[in-house]
């Protein structure tokens, strides 16, 4: 029975996070959140954009991925995903500007079905990165 | 006796040339840091995600998605990743042999063309193979929209049964001084047997079929656009190196002409001289 769980988190541009011993790993998966902790089922989703955070320790360190996904098999838990970023690394004048813009798009009506998708995808990128911020 | 003018024009045009060849080196040094960075960060990426894709195409029925279909058929298009520009080893024709080789395989098969790079199409172009697309200047404008973009056509060729299978010809990024070419199916994407891990019980969210559509998407496109990435960081390390030995070659041929200029220099003073004390002995007599 181990523990402790390996996390890896990767981007195209980086290597976010690699940890050998994580106690929780939360992520925002495609119905709904979940919390991950050593021993899990083995599984595999696609992720909503939000807050991912892990455990380690008394420490909690938390990001904001978007869209991606999230396996977990024998205690490895690897997240790939679009774009990641710690707290402290977002940009929130961005983030509130993008989301006045995705807002404002989804006033439109007649928009086609793929761009209201795009369009609320952005919204919620957005969000995810403003909600964080509250919180601080 | 050789003209000393001359040999003294050659030096000059050969200082010359070595200047570009160092100045063409220093750019391409520069270059290639940032495309060396590039290809390493985004190679993690690409082997989790193949990773992933293997745990989860090993427990799904192959023909789940039009993407495996490893279906039987003669048509075959090669997506060649050549450079834009020349001088760099051999870096283009290294691409191109491979090319001519995995057409020779495929000999009875019918072949067609994807080309990226200028000197590839220079090459292709007067041969007897279709060229389906080309993407010139791509090491100028290349990014990720432009893989997903690549993907998508490759994709749609592919799944409206156009073509039956797909390769990539690129060079890999091994060290600076090293570049592989590799030649890689792209389509249909066959996954690696996975050894051992407990494949049963699988929790899928959203589900099997919506993960697999997502997944094997992304996949082709990181392929690609990892492709393209060790492509453009080899090509800079091939053009570094090729012009550092031209620079290197060039340092010694002007050594060498310039001993030979001042050998030749003091041949023509020492019979200069001779002449001098000839005549002065003549007239003495």
């Amino acid at each position: 029975m181990a523990d402790k769980l390996f996390l890896a988190l990767v981007t195209r541009e980086r290597e976010v996070v690699v940890d050998p011993d994580v106690d929780q790993v939360n992520i925002p998966g495609f119905d709904g959140d979940m919390g991950i902790m050593a021993d899990h089922a083995p599984l595999l989703t696609i992720l909503r954009p939000g807050r991912f955070s892990y455990q380690k320790g008394d420490e909690e360190i938390e990001l904001v991925i978007s869209h991606g996904y999230a396996e977990v098999t024998n205690n490895r838990v690897t997240i790939l995903a679009e774009s990641a970023e710690f707290l402290h690394e977002i940009d929130h004048e961005r983030a509130e500007t993008a989301r006045a813009a995705a807002e404002k798009l989804l006033e439109e009506t007649g928009l086609e079905e793929e761009a209201f998708k795009e369009a609320q995808d952005k919204l919620f990128r957005a969000l995810a990165r403003l909600e964080t911020k509250k919180s601080d | 006796m050789p003209n000393l003018r001359d040999v003294k024009q050659r030096i000059k045009s050969t200082k010359n040339t070595q200047q570009m060849t160092k100045a063409m080196k220093l750019v391409s040094a520069s270059k290639l840091r940032k495309a060396q960075e590039a290809i390493q960060t985004a190679r993690p990426y690409g082997h989790k995600l193949r990773d992933v894709l293997n745990h989860l195409v090993a427990r799904c029925n192959n023909d789940l998605h039009p993407l495996l279909d490893n279906r039987t058929g003669n048509r075959v298009l090669l997506v060649v990743i050549t450079a834009d520009r020349g001088l760099c080893g051999g870096f283009n024709s290294n691409i191109v042999k491979m090319t001519q080789e995995l057409i020779e395989e495929n000999k009875d098969s019918d072949i067609s063309l994807f080309i990226a790079g200028k000197k590839g199409l220079d090459f292709f172009q007067s041969r007897p193979y279709p060229i389906e697309d080309k993407y010139l200047g791509w090491t100028k404008d290349f990014g990720y929209l432009k893989a997903v973009e690549i993907g998508e056509m490759l994709a749609q060729l592919f799944v409206e049964n156009k073509s039956d299978r797909i390769y990539m010809v690129y060079n890999e990024f091994k060290s600076i001084i090293q570049q592989e070419v590799i030649r890689e199916q792209l389509l249909p994407i066959v996954p690696e047997e996975v050894d051992g891990g407990d494949m049963t019980d699988y929790i899928f969210e959203p589900d099997e079929e919506a993960i697999l559509e997502d997944l094997l998407k992304e996949y082709m496109t990181t392929q690609i656009y990892r492709a393209f990435l060790e492509s453009s960081a080899s090509e800079h390390g091939a053009r570094m190196t090729a012009m550092d030995a031209a620079s290197r070659n060039a340092k010694e041929m002007i050594g060498k002409l310039t001993l030979f200029y001042n050998r030749t220099r003091q041949a023509y003073i020492t019979k200069e001289l001779i002449e001098i004390v000839n005549g002065a002995e003549a007239l003495k007599g």
